[in-house]
């Protein structure tokens, strides 16, 4: 399964195939099944129309026989009727009616007890057929009382003619051998019009049978007929016949299907029901036979009834499977035929992008949707060769200009003090710097330098990044360096660095700067802060604060002439200054959250009496969690000292 | 080794016929053609418990025209089944007979109207019943001051299914159950049992003349008790039991169905449970005796009167 999966997934041709047929089945089943519904219909309806026809046809077969024997009972009730004063021509009529009509099996006209005294209780003139001999004799004796037979009784007592249900004669002397027999039964009324006696006329139901077997419009339908009490007397299976009735099973197993049917056959109804037996769903036809109270039906399965309909299903299923075979196969063809040249370009671009860029499109003179994929993919070859000598132009060119970088930055960080302990002569300042460029160059600067009995430092912040920055910086540096070594105070240094940035300053950059001067035997600090952050300073056991300043300087470089103006700060001994650019405290995360002020006091307020080596390590680290593995935002310089008490 | 082992078996052979040699021929006529209502005696046959008990038996079925009473005063049969109210009748008009087997302990008789309503709330109507099977009928109507038309008829259901009777007395094991299978809806308002309402009668035992009895005493218990262990098997054995019954169905070409059987057979034994003891007793109960003696006296259906001594061995 997997591997069709993966088939599927590498073979265009084949899921387009695929869908083709899928589609073609929906189709295909949609117009099938609708079909099928209502070819079912029409043979359901022909079917009904066939069973009807031919129950139709039977039923009246059977009553133009039941007819006859009704009107042969009824011309030999006139002839008794009118001689009812000499009982010995009875003997006569009962014979003379199995003579006229040798489809009858007897005759009995019987009378109620004593109605003939000179007889006695019994008078029942009865003739029967013996294979083709008619004999006559009197029944009715103490073992045979006939006037509790059910075909005396039945039109005595419903005061009409009537068909008897089927019976066996249970006459001891075995002359029909239990035949099972139907009698139609009149009453018999003298002059009165009081009843006297039953005239019954017998007829064998093997006819019957035979006539009603014979109906089979299906290979596996039969015919049924029922009595009034539901009881077979045609049915295929013998042991059924005249022992159970179309509800015996339903006494153990209820059966509502079954109930009905017998209800509308007891019912003289016609019409048809469906019913299930022994797990096969058949329909039913049924029709009443005259006015016997008898039902016959066919039971029709409806397997045999849409037979036909399904063989015709069946092969047009197989037709449909290898149709779709066909389909499959022709389609798989034809649309691998149209879709070779893009297997072809396939492999071609894969041998390009192995890097063999020279590699030759042939032009496969097609203007389809192919074709024009094959010119953009010339085109696009074209331009990624092209493209690619500038890239590779571009890097070289870019090498250099790194390497130029590198050098740069090594010239640069040259500029600044990095040898640390930065006095090792003096033991009375603990100073460490550290400056980070966010690019290869940066624009940030720092320097210290102990000349006499003063410590001159500065760090400054160069607006802008990279290599002008940087130039600027050197610049700055060097400026501060010369001017300072002269002597001067902060403020001098400051308006002199001003004066020489401000000319022809065409680029317009200027650069943040914090001064200062310490004076290592009184302790005093003087400083001048040019636009720069406020350094923040620690006593020892207390929190950090930044350093109050009361004049803000310009930053330099801006505007030249202007005044500035510096603070001064008395006993600085074993106070610890961190003097920073904004790389600190503007440092961002990936969120574009700063470091902040606060952060940077925290910091201090902890390792402020660690060394000033310590102090700066630790700040880096915490710049460095917060950025969270990102790039630097800015130059980042710290410049720590504490002058240490002696 | 070999001669010995045929004399062996030559005797047992010869002990073995001499022993059916011996066994008395015993004709046993129950009251109707095969059908479970005869299950236990069928079962004592078939299983061997009437030779066992030395009785060479023959069951011979009557024919719906010759009734088993008729057999048994003939002299045609030894003993037959026959339901209490006819043996009281019968030993009132002078022929004596000794019940050997009670099997019945209740009355399966019953009324069942066309109409979904209270025979006996039905003025004037139809009522078909058996000849010899009246007894019981007959003192309840006139008990009930009820102006039935009764209909003397053979046997059967169609008459009551054609309309030609308004209601006909059936047997809840028999006719009962002929008429549901005839579709007919039977209800609880349209069927009248006399059991419930004073009329419990005991019903099958098996009779014998009083001066059969007289000479064949120990064959009548013998009888009698294989007919019981016959009886007590069925009840035990009721699957079994049918196949019993079907084959002396088919044997009878009666026509029935084997549905009808079981239900007809589960009935039966339902109806030789005492209501009050809750088992099958096997005993004649001198209280019904007297109830269906003073009923029928009460409706001068007998004239002289029958007691429980006169009907038991003695």
């Amino acid at each position: 399964m997997k591997r069709l999966l993966k088939y599927l997934r590498e073979s265009l041709t084949a899921r387009l195939s695929l869908w083709l047929v899928f589609f073609a089945s929906l189709v295909f089943l949609i117009t099938m099944g609708f079909m099928f519904s209502q070819s079912r219909k029409t043979v359901r309806d022909e079917a009904l129309r066939g069973a009807e026809r031919e129950l139709s046809n039977t039923v009246l077969r059977v009553q133009s026989i039941l007819e006859r024997v009704e009107i042969a009972a009824n011309n030999t009730y006139w002839l008794v009727s009118r001689h009812l004063n000499t009982p010995d021509s009875m003997f006569v009529y009962s014979k003379n009616i199995l003579v006229n009509n040798p489809e009858l099996n007897g005759c009995s006209i019987a009378f109620e007890p004593y109605y003939y005294e000179e007889y006695g209780r019994y008078f029942s003139a009865f003739s029967y057929n013996d294979n083709g001999t008619v004999l006559t004799t009197q029944e009715g004796n103490p073992n045979y009382e006939y006037f509790t037979m059910d075909w005396y009784l039945l039109p005595k007592l419903l005061d009409r003619a009537t068909w008897t249900e089927p019976f066996a004669d249970f006459n001891p002397e075995d002359i029909y051998s239990k035949d099972m027999i139907a009698s139609y039964c009149r009453p018999i009324y003298n002059g009165e019009g009081q009843y006297i006696g039953t005239l019954s006329v017998d007829l064998s139901l093997a006819w019957l049978s035979e006539t009603i077997s014979s109906v089979k419009p299906y290979p596996n339908s039969y015919s049924i007929m029922t009595g009034l009490g539901g009881t077979y007397f045609v049915h295929p299976d013998s042991t059924k016949l005249f022992y159970q009735s179309i509800y015996t099973e339903t006494l153990k197993y209820p059966d509502p299907q079954r109930t009905a049917l017998g209800k509308a056959m007891q019912n003289c109804e016609e019409g048809y029901l469906p019913l299930t037996i022994n797990g096969e769903e058949c329909y039913v036809f049924y029709k009443p036979l005259g006015d016997t109270g008898w039902s016959a039906a066919i039971v029709c399965p409806l397997s045999d009834i849409f037979s036909g309909l399904k063989r015709m299903q069946r092969i047009i299923l197989i037709i449909f499977l290898l149709g779709l075979l066909l389909m499959l196969l022709t389609s798989r063809r034809i649309i691998s035929r149209e879709l070779n040249p893009l297997s072809q370009l396939t492999s071609q671009i894969e041998t390009i992008s192995s890097g063999q860029l020279d590699q030759e499109l042939p032009d496969n003179g097609r203007v389809d949707e192919l074709g024009r994929l094959y010119q953009s993919f010339s085109g696009m070859q074209h331009s990624l060769i092209e493209y690619i000598d500038k890239m590779q132009q571009t890097a070289a060119a870019s090498a250099a200009i790194e390497k130029e970088l590198k050098v740069a930055s090594d010239i640069q960080m040259s500029m600044v003090p990095r040898i640390f302990p930065a006095f090792p002569n003096r033991n009375d300042i603990d100073l460490f710097a550290s400056m980070t460029p966010a690019k290869e160059v940066g624009g940030d600067l720092y320097d210290f330098f102990v000349q006499g009995d003063k410590m001159y430092f500065c760090v400054g912040d160069v607006s802008g990044k990279g290599v002008p920055a940087s130039l600027f910086m050197a610049v700055t540096r060097n400026l501060f360096r010369i001017i300072a070594q002269q002597g001067h105070d902060p403020v001098s240094i400051a308006m002199s660095i001003n004066e020489f940035l401000s000319q022809d300053n065409n680029q317009n950059m200027f650069v943040t700067m914090f001064i200062g001067l310490i004076d290592l035997n009184t302790s005093h600090l003087d400083f001048c802060n040019c636009g720069h952050n406020p350094p923040v300073m620690v006593r020892r056991g207390e929190k950090a604060q930044f350093l109050p300043i009361k004049h803000f300087n310009q930053p330099l470089g801006i505007i030249d002439g202007i005044p500035f103006q510096g603070d001064s700060m008395d006993d600085i001994r074993d106070v610890l200054f961190l003097i920073y650019t904004d790389g600190l405290n503007e440092a961002e995360n990936p969120r574009f959250e700063q470091f902040g002020d606060d952060a940077v006091l925290d910091i201090l307020s902890k390792v402020g009496s660690e060394s000033a080596e310590q102090v700066i390590t630790s700040l880096k680290d915490a710049v460095e969690t917060h950025r969270e593995g990102i790039s630097p935002n800015d130059d980042l310089t710290l410049m720590c000292f504490r002058l240490l008490k002696m | 080794m070999k001669r010995i082992l045929s004399f062996i078996l030559s005797f047992c052979a010869l002990l073995a016929c001499s022993s059916v040699a011996e066994a008395q021929k015993f004709t046993f006529t129950p009251q109707w053609t095969a059908q479970a209502q005869f299950a236990g005696y069928y079962v004592a046959q078939d299983l061997g418990f009437y030779k066992e008990a030395g009785l060479d038996v023959e069951i011979v079925h009557p024919s719906a025209t010759q009734s088993a009473l008729n057999s048994l005063l003939r002299k045609e049969c030894d003993a037959i089944t026959m339901m209490l109210p006819q043996a009281i009748e019968t030993i009132d008009g002078g022929r004596p007979l000794v019940n050997i087997l009670q099997t019945s302990m209740n009355s399966g008789l019953v009324i069942v109207s066309r109409k979904d309503e209270d025979p006996v709330k039905q003025k004037g109507i139809r009522v078909g019943i058996w000849t010899g099977f009246d007894q019981l009928p007959m003192t309840m109507a006139i008990k009930e001051n009820l102006d039935y038309e009764w209909i003397r008829f053979a046997s059967g259901v169609n008459l009551l299914i054609s309309g030609a009777l308004d209601a006909s007395v059936a047997m809840s094991y028999n006719e009962y159950y002929q008429l549901k299978q005839a579709g007919m809806e039977l209800t609880d308002t349209n069927v009248y049992r006399f059991c419930d309402h004073g009329y419990n009668v005991q019903e099958d035992g098996v009779y014998v003349t009083r001066e059969f009895y007289n000479k064949n005493r120990e064959a009548c218990q013998k009888f009698a008790a294989a007919s019981r262990r016959g009886w007590e098997w069925a009840a035990e054995h009721p699957a079994e039991t049918l196949e019993i019954v079907m084959k002396y169905v088919r044997q009878g070409r009666v026509e029935t169905n084997p549905i009808l059987q079981e239900l007809m057979l589960d009935e039966i034994l339902r109806l030789q449970v005492d209501r009050e003891s809750g088992e099958r007793e096997f005993r004649l109960r001198p209280d019904m005796v007297e109830m269906m003696n003073d009923l029928m006296m009460e409706n001068q259906i007998i004239l002289n009167g029958v007691t429980y001594e006169d009907l038991i061995a003695r």
